[in-house]
């Protein structure tokens, strides 16, 4: 397959990495706005060609994938083009601002027999799988309960602190949050894939004119089960966290600095078994020092997911299967984060 | 003339400035929209125009560059990942050109950096001029080497595409006032002690106030059009005699252990060789312990400014004494009085300056 990107901001690092060590595909093309990016992209990872204009790169290159890396605004023009071309898509979240745009975008590529697909990168990170194995092998039993929750210091400086040139995000409905919604919620889907009562609170605690809203407490109902998720930029330290709770047992996460600890019936009894699982937990939590001490040294990240996830996706295009992310997957995240938005269900 | 500084808040740019009205120009000077202009020292001088605009946008670009003779880009960024860098310092240098092919601005100073040559293949005690290769391959190094490397890189271009009479300073350490110590001597080790590696090498310094005029200078000179300089100030000290010369103006001083260069050298050797042969080449080590970015920090080299003295007709003003003791002491030194300008009538450098531009 030939593949071809468009944007080489800070996650295009990723996406080129892959493309340039699978044996998969061609990368025939990176485009940016800014000459000196594309030709600085496409030196570092080996892009044949680098390009401004991306439909000149459509044109020439005639990828069979287009990865959409650029700002979410960008997003639904850029794909339409791509599609048009009879490109497959793979984008960046969120993949549109609303679940109106995203249906009409499906609904284009369906039509043009193509694939659209967004990244969810986490949903394919070793804890998140090592949680999807314990549930199907049933050691949670029936999942009840799930609380994402990512802490980041975003007013503290960095990218989105910037006050001489704002980040795009910021313009985006719900802000710098926006740019983080969907890992939050897709998350929280594949665990509970139906709510049927949102409410969220958007709250803008720092109270300045840059950021629009600085924190998120949702609450998701359906039936009997909840989940819960949280945007935090005044807690500390930065994080991740996920707990998915069972009836039988619970397990939490932090995607950023992963680790497992599992709480379940364990041999001892009533009494011993709380014992056994701190002990268990205390142990793998040594391990999970070890483990994330080489991720540091080794340069591995929490985008470790994504290559996993794009590694499926080109899979599932070679052998024209469901990809990974499927329109079930999109349509619920993009319909959950309307909800989160919609006004009567703000508290 | 009238010059466009970029980054001129910065800590050489509100130097620039200084010198520029000192020499008789008038200086348009971009600040970032968020900076604080109160206490830059001219941003009430009648000679200075302040403009604020971010350069990583295009937004207004033309209007600033539009009507001056020429431009010193100046603006970069030192810190924060690659990519913030690159927007800083990359994406600012290509948007800035681009106004100035727009509005037909020929002339153009960039400030590069000595960060740029490739240190790694040059011999211990070799002389580092004009001519040094450049660093071919700056993935090991670090992300200012990297981004800097493609500045300049869009300077030349700048000169090729649109006939820019450009010309590239490559100043080694600029040092002054809050930014007296560099890791060309070796690792800060906490607050007030510092591992020296090499003690006897010399540190290619230049003070801040002489980096500006020589920039003003080049600015100016016909014969500087199409030239690259290296720039560093005379009577170079080693890392050991300018931390000493800096500890008799530092309270409480800097404690300093020596570690010789060959064993630095050998140490960072080993930390590759055991990367390369037990972890693939993909653990991450500090700095100082990856040969390209310790010889390019430590490396024991000689070093001239003698091309830029007789071109320019430059000399450093102040030597490293007086340097510190200015960095030291309470008196705003970019300050300028209305009357600083008219103490210099706009000489034939600036005559010259405008048949060049």
């Amino acid at each position: 397959m030939k593949s071809a990107v468009i944007g080489t901001g800070e996650i295009s690092a990723e996406h080129l990495k892959f493309l340039a060590g699978s044996k998969a595909t061609q990368l025939l093309g990176v485009c940016d706005l800014s000459r000196a990016a594309a030709r600085y992209a496409a030196r570092t990872f080996g892009v044949e060609k680098s390009y401004t204009d991306y439909k000149r790169m459509l044109d020439e290159a005639k990828p069979d994938v287009v990865h959409v890396l650029t700002p979410p605004q960008t997003h639904v023009a850029l794909a339409t083009d791509c599609l048009d071309a009879g490109a497959h898509v793979i984008c960046e979240k969120p993949i549109t601002l609303s679940h109106d745009r995203f249906t009409s975008l499906w609904n284009l590529a369906a039509g043009k027999n193509r694939k659209l697909i967004e990244d969810h990168n986490y949903r394919f990170n070793r804890p998140v799988l090592k949680i999807e194995k314990l549930i199907d092998a049933g050691v949670l039993g029936e999942v009840m309960e799930v609380d994402v929750r990512m802490a980041l210091a975003i007013r503290a400086g960095g990218r989105f602190a910037d006050r001489n040139l704002p980040n795009p995000a910021h313009q985006l409905p719900a802000g710098v949050i926006h740019d983080f919604i969907t890992h939050l919620s897709y998350l929280v889907l594949r665990f509970i894939p139906d709510p049927d009562k949102v409410s969220a609170a958007w709250t803008n605690h720092g109270g300045d004119d840059l950021f629009k809203y600085d924190d998120l407490d949702a609450l998701l109902i359906a039936g009997d089960k909840h989940a819960r998720i949280r945007f935090s930029c005044r807690t500390g330290p930065d994080c991740f966290a996920l707990t998915v709770r069972g009836t039988r047992a619970e397990v939490q996460t932090d995607l950023f600095h992963p680790f497992m600890r599992l709480v379940k019936p364990r041999r001892g009894g009533e009494k011993l078994a709380p014992v056994v699982n701190q002990l268990a937990n205390g142990l793998n939590l040594v391990g999970s020092s070890w483990t994330n001490l080489r991720n540091k040294l080794m340069q591995r990240t929490p985008y470790e997911g994504l290559h996993t996830f794009l590694n499926k996706t080109y899979d599932a295009l070679q052998h024209d299967t469901e990809p990974p992310v499927t329109f079930d997957d999109m349509d619920r995240a993009s319909r959950l984060i309307d909800q989160m938005l919609a006004e009567g269900n703000r508290v | 003339m009238k010059l466009l500084v970029t980054g001129a808040s910065g800590f050489l740019g509100r130097h620039l400035v200084a010198q520029a009205v000192m020499r008789g120009h008038d200086v348009r000077a971009q600040v970032r929209p968020a900076s604080d202009i109160q206490s830059l020292g001219w941003e009430n001088h009648p000679r200075v125009q302040i403009v604020r605009a971010d350069l990583r946008s295009k937004a207004g670009l033309d209007e600033i560059v539009r009507g001056v003779d020429a431009v010193v880009s100046n603006a970069a960024c030192k810190a924060g990942d690659f990519y913030t860098q690159f927007a800083g310092t990359v994406i600012t240098t290509e948007n800035l050109l681009e106004a100035m092919a727009n509005v037909g601005v020929k002339r153009l100073v960039a400030i590069s950096t000595f960060s740029v040559y490739g240190f790694l293949k040059m011999r211990d005690r070799e002389l580092l001029d004009e001519e040094s290769p450049l660093d071919t391959d700056p993935i090991d190094r670090d992300e200012y080497a990297q981004t800097k490397l493609v500045q300049e890189e869009l300077a030349r271009e700048f000169a090729k595409e649109h006939d820019g009479k450009v010309t590239v300073i490559r100043p080694g350490v600029i040092y002054g006032r809050d930014n007296l110590w560099t890791a060309r001597i070796g690792m800060e080790l906490g607050a007030n002690r510092c591992l020296v590696v090499g003690g006897r090498s010399i540190l290619p310094i230049t003070y801040v106030e002489n980096c500006a005029q020589a920039i003003v200078f080049a600015a100016e000179k016909q014969q500087a059009v199409g030239q690259t300089y290296n720039l560093v100030d005379d009577d170079l000290p080693t890392h050991r005699q300018y931390l000493h010369a800096l500890n008799q103006y530092r309270k409480p001083r800097m404690k300093s252990l020596p570690m010789p260069w060959l064993v630095m050298r050998f140490l960072a050797a080993l930390a590759l060789g055991v990367n390369k042969l037990f972890l693939g080449r993909r653990a991450k080590v500090p700095s100082i312990l990856r040969p390209a970015a310790l010889h390019a920090r430590c490396k024991p080299s000689t070093y001239t400014n003698q091309l830029i003295k007789d071109s320019l007709g430059w000399s450093p003003h102040f030597g490293l004494d007086e340097a510190l003791q200015r960095s030291t002491d309470d008196a705003d030194l970019a300050a300028l009085t209305p009357q600083a300008a008219e103490a210099q009538t706009p000489s034939d450098a600036d005559q010259e300056a405008r048949t060049c531009a």
